[in-house]
């Protein structure tokens, strides 16, 4: 059903306070319990409309725990290509010092009537098809993006777009370049927590907008990009997220940001008659992204590895065991240095970013989605990802493909 | 511990012992790792052995279902105060034509060296001392907002100013007026399925910053606040979280929404050759809320109530024994309405954006928190929530207070 609803708390339940384990499944928009159990907690579900019922009588069932998986990927990219060659003509830099410090040679960027609601559709429509689950089925939308078209937010339009007849639950996560990581995690936890059973994790940004063209410390590293996945509910004994790492220091913040404007105002009296300069405030607007480098690299190669080991020492695996090292694609020398502390050797390592440079939110699943396509990554294989940036945010967790 | 969450560890000891059964081995999922039997304890030192298993053997071993419950909250305006008179200075508008359609009297608007962090921090402060929670031990921010002091989002600096120093994740939630309750499903989602313990979840908006102050129709009805609730994991007896009810259709965008503008562009050429004029984009900003306020008030008094009576009905829990229904303050006439749908009396609907106005995320918890402090809501009394806004999204949730 594409309507999760959490939990039921029967009235019926009360008197098996014991601590044994009913087996009952939450499922999508209700509970499913066994043969044994069925008769006599149905027949109770049936008065569970009775109005003498109080919310201090209520104990909720005991669940079996439910598993995820990830069965389905997509990405899109704009048809737009930008070569270092095209910004050598716009700002002062060369296709030789761009590829030797960064490993990018091209990036899309969204132009014409292109959308990032157009690329997440697309991406998230082949996901669905690969995933072999319809539409109707999703019952919760995750947009991992900073860059929404809209304010309040991307994802029921792209819910809307997608044709989720059932009107699931649509919403944004915010959180850059860390985003599609813990929209996976939030994906998992509202499968094994809330019964949801058909999750869509889009990552999609079109930093694009946000970037400065006339700075070539930053123009040269971004690009647009949406990328996809299908997490589906399963039994336990096939969960495929195996562990995860997530963490935030607001202190980085100084970093990398791309802050509200000050809006200024015009002056007016407010109740109190004292005149105040600051009502009403003039429109807001964000900044471009302004990024100390050199801090962000320092922060990513120190924060990646210990995240990356904490999370495979959670799920009891060594490096070693792990098929693919997935990172947020930022940087090559950033790859390069984290697989090198973990000793992951450059074959296993996945790296796309010479063609697509920085998509943000996008970088982790569009990388992944290739990579599957392609037949590199396969049911089975186990991936050790991880997403880091503006927070500043990091995250970490050991997932298998299929 | 303040370092979440881990997720699930997979011990490789369980798989041989646990592989096709249904026995549900007495294990709690904590902050950062399992507290295991003794039994797999022994196994799980093991791990460490040179000759690593593949992933294909583990099993994630069973876990003993946690609840939540909310145990503190607070909130925070700023000080300065615009009154339907002081509106009526800059608008052709009066006191008694706001009032008698919306019920609005006064709101607070952001100023001078006022900013979202800043009132959130506040929020947050008060409802960690209520819970008698440090903010060491907190180990997830959830930040609902759609007009953060960031692009890349707010929670990050909050949680560093609050003073978590062991670096708990933090993010946005982007869900306009949806986004509190949104915030508190995530949260239940998190503690429940993700073994997350103290979870601050925050609604805050200063929407006054992107409101067009010279449309009478809508300048009128939003203001400025932050309001925070502490959600705690519990033993399952003690959940607080009866049921919830979620929902978006993103073909309601058309009546509510807060659009990226089109960049204006300059020429230049890509790689083809072609003269592009989309290339490189001027930045993106968003324009004004944009509403269309029937169509906004059919749909709240629509949809609200269904979702209501559904996460009622899902909780097995009559509208009579709710203690009080606390809907998103958008308007008295959409208070109304939906509490005579539901046959709840006036006295048990709380209600105060005669004060403050729409608040989008921040107006559950701040009525909420208002409503805790005066002593009508007290421990243990339930609630049910809606939250319902642009996507369009909407979502009920039926909970126990402490």
């Amino acid at each position: 059903m594409a309507n999760a609803s959490g939990f039921f708390t029967h009235p019926s339940i009360s008197s098996m306070r014991t601590r044994t384990h009913l087996p009952i499944t939450v499922s999508g928009s209700g509970l499913r319990v066994s043969k044994r159990f069925s008769k006599r907690v149905l027949c109770s579900s049936l008065s569970s409309l009775d109005n003498n019922a109080s919310p201090s009588q209520y104990r909720p069932p005991r669940l079996v725990p439910s598993g995820c998986k990830l069965i389905g990927s997509g990405s899109a990219v704009p048809s737009l290509l930008i070569s270092n060659d095209d910004l050598a003509k716009i700002v002062d830099t060369n296709d030789e010092w761009i590829a030797t410090r960064t490993g990018i040679r091209n990036r899309r960027v969204v132009s014409g009537k292109d959308s990032l609601v157009g690329l997440a559709v697309e991406a998230a429509t082949k996901a669905l098809e690969m995933a072999e689950v319809s539409p109707e089925d999703i019952d919760l939308v995750l947009m991992c993006t900073s860059t929404p078209d809209d304010l309040f937010g991307a994802a029921p339009q792209i819910q809307k777009a997608l044709g989720c007849t059932k009107n699931p639950l649509a919403y944004d996560i915010t959180a850059a370049c860390s985003g599609f990581v813990l929209g996976l995690v939030s994906a998992a936890c509202h499968i094994r927590g809330g019964g949801f059973k058909n999750v869509l994790v889009i990552g999609a940004d079109s930093l694009s907008r946000f970037v400065d063209w006339t700075d070539r410390g930053t123009c040269i590293l971004f690009g647009d990009a949406a990328g996809a996945v299908v997490v589906q509910a399963c039994d336990i004994e096939d969960d495929g997220l195996y562990s995860f790492d997530v963490h935030s220091d607001g202190d980085g913040r100084r970093h990398l940001n791309a802050s509200v404007k000050e809006s200024q105002t015009d002056g007016a009296l407010s109740s109190n008659g004292s005149a105040l300069g600051d009502f009403p405030p003039k429109q807001s607007s964000y900044s471009c992204i302004q990024m100390n480098g050199q801090e962000v690299f320092r922060f990513a190669v120190k924060c990646v590895p210990q995240s990356l080991e904490s999370a495979l020492q959670k799920a009891g695996l060594p490096a070693s065991s792990i098929d693919w090292l997935l990172l947020h694609q930022a940087n090559q020398r950033i790859l390069d240095s984290v697989a090198t502390r973990l000793q992951f050797p450059p074959e296993r390592v996945i790296s796309n970013l010479a063609n697509y440079g920085n998509t943000s939110a996008a970088s982790i699943p569009l990388a992944l989605d290739e990579a599957v396509r392609s037949g590199k990554v396969k049911p089975g294989h186990t991936i050790a990802t991880s997403g880091f940036g503006a927070g500043l945010t990091w995250g970490s967790a050991i997932v298998r493909w299929r």
